[in-house]
């Protein structure tokens, strides 16, 4: 039902045909081929395949650090040509600026565009609270852990309050105890600020905790597979018996696949 | 993450110097070799006199040490600071980088002092043909680890920036430059020890004064002590300065610790 009304709208994210073949001393290697997307407004769409298959170069186009051989992504009508903050990205190695603190690093954003130091360090401490890294503003990522570094990249990312947010196996270094963790941190996160957001990962549990649709993406060259209405209840359990038949289901479809 | 020195490490430290000391002081009684130079005691005494009383060309070991550093330090910081500039641009920008880098991959070989007949003829025989010097000697060293540091920027940090909003001059200004740093601080290094070896160069070449002036004049005068202070001092003055720097680096790199 919810799902139907989301439809009628235009979708934030339109991703049109889209194909890359990088070209290697050894020949042209196509990664990804015609892959069409839509992303509504506020959905958690999850772009899910094996390792290598090129899902993080389709992530890295939709952010337009990575330009498309042929076919085209639009957000809200802006055809994307270079990275900007209209979508906020947060990178599997974290990317975070080493000279800089949380604080620093969270609003950073911010000073780029010219927002008064008063003004911008209120805002950025509102998502380094959401976060949970209140009493860590002035540490330096080198003395973070995995995880804490990852909740300041989301914060960073989330600081410049973009359109969309597109995060790109952000907990993939992660330990598995940890993962859940940040996992059930991010479904918070997202709950308290909606954002339309694009996760890549090759993690069946986190793809399906997280998910309102699963994008099944096939290895070289990338390409849909099937797609995945997800519509359990929030939070989802691990284990419960939905979650573990679409689950099977899943595992199925990548099976037969490959 | 770079370890404090435990108590053993000074012992051990404290102990070698004593050794070598003591090694000295024997050798200067006992071998042929050692007869021709004053030992340790002597020298710690001519040291401290000179710091008192004007007895080595009319000035006390105090200003001949001022002078060597004024060179040092007004050469340094001029070419040091060019350095930055000339490595940081070749480093962000390829027209630069494509008109700069033969002429300084054919300047860089040349060793300092042999610009010293040309700093003479130019310059005279003064504090600027002395400054001339250590301005390409500083220079060359800073340039190249600047360029180096500008290039190897990690380019996801960039496409960081670039997603947060930053402009091409902002990216420079906030990614490029701080993440140069620690390479830059490579480049100081070697450039002050450079440098200071240059200066000393050019003061036994031609001069009145300094550090270098002491040791040849030393030589002249049949002066085994005077040349030894002036060694000692060069010796001292040089251990001082990279202390100083490394103590800049831990501050300014806080944020880099546990990757050097």
């Amino acid at each position: 039902m919810q799902m139907e009304q989301r439809k009628k709208i235009e979708p934030v994210i339109q991703c049109d045909n889209l194909c890359k073949t990088f070209r290697t001393p050894g020949g042209d290697q196509e990664v990804i081929r015609n892959i069409s997307l839509d992303v509504q407004e506020n959905e958690f769409v999850v772009l899910f395949g094996p390792g290598q298959c090129g899902k993080t170069t389709f992530l890295n186009m939709i952010a337009g650090l990575e330009k498309s051989t042929a076919g085209t992504v639009t957000v809200s009508r802006k055809c994307v040509t270079e990275p900007g903050p209209q979508r906020g990205v947060v990178f599997q190695s974290v990317a975070l600026f080493p000279w800089l603190t949380t604080m620093g690093n969270v609003e950073y954003g911010l000073k780029m565009a010219g927002v008064k130091k008063e003004e911008r360090q209120k805002r950025a401490q509102k998502y380094i609270d959401l976060v949970g890294l209140q009493g860590f503003e002035n540490t330096f990522p080198v003395e973070l852990s995995g995880g804490m570094k990852q909740r300041v990249g989301i914060a960073r990312a989330y600081c410049i309050e973009p359109e969309v947010m597109l995060l790109d196996e952000p907990f993939g270094a992660l330990d598995a105890q940890t993962r859940y963790l940040m996992q059930e941190e991010l479904e918070r996160i997202w709950q308290t600020a909606k954002r339309t957001v694009v996760f890549v990962t090759n993690n069946i549990e986190e793809a399906l905790y997280l998910a309102d649709r699963i994008i099944v993406l096939s290895p070289c060259p990338c390409s849909i597979v099937k797609e995945f209405e997800i519509d359990l209840p929030r939070p989802r359990n691990y284990t419960s018996q939905e979650f573990l038949h679409l689950r099977k289901e899943i595992d199925a479809t990548i099976n037969s696949s490959t | 993450m770079k370890k404090k020195k435990t108590p053993e490490v000074w012992i051990c430290g404290i102990v070698s110097v004593f050794a070598f000391l003591l090694l000295w002081q024997i050798g200067c009684s006992v071998s042929e070799l050692g007869k021709m130079i004053p030992g340790p005691i002597t020298v710690t005494g001519a040291v401290l006199k000179s710091m008192v009383s004007r007895s080595i060309g009319g000035h006390t070991l105090w200003i001949h040490i001022g002078y060597s550093l004024l060179r040092v330090l007004t050469g340094y910081i001029l070419g040091s600071a060019l350095g930055v500039v000339v490595g940081l641009a070749m480093g962000w920008n390829r027209v630069v980088e494509a008109f700069i880098t033969p002429i300084f991959r054919l300047i860089r070989p040349i060793p300092p002092i042999a610009w010293i007949p040309i700093s003479i003829l130019w310059f005279g025989l003064g504090f600027q043909a002395k400054v001339f010097l250590i301005v390409l000697a500083s220079f060359c060293n800073v340039t190249l680890n600047a360029w180096a540091g500008a290039k190897s920027v990690d380019p996801q940090l960039i496409g960081a920036a670039k997603m947060l909003g930053a402009s091409k001059s902002q990216i420079f200004f906030t990614i490029v430059m701080p993440a140069s740093v620690p390479q830059i601080f490579a480049g100081l290094q070697v450039a002050m020890s450079s440098s200071w070896t240059t200066v000393l160069a050019a003061e036994m070449v031609r001069s009145t004064e300094g550090l270098g002036w002491m040791i040849v004049t030393g030589q002249t005068n049949l002066d085994m002590t005077q040349i030894l202070v002036g060694i000692v001092a060069i010796g001292v003055v040089g251990f001082i300065l990279v202390a100083v720097m490394r103590r800049m680096e831990d501050i300014l790199c806080r944020w880099n610790k546990g990757k050097r």
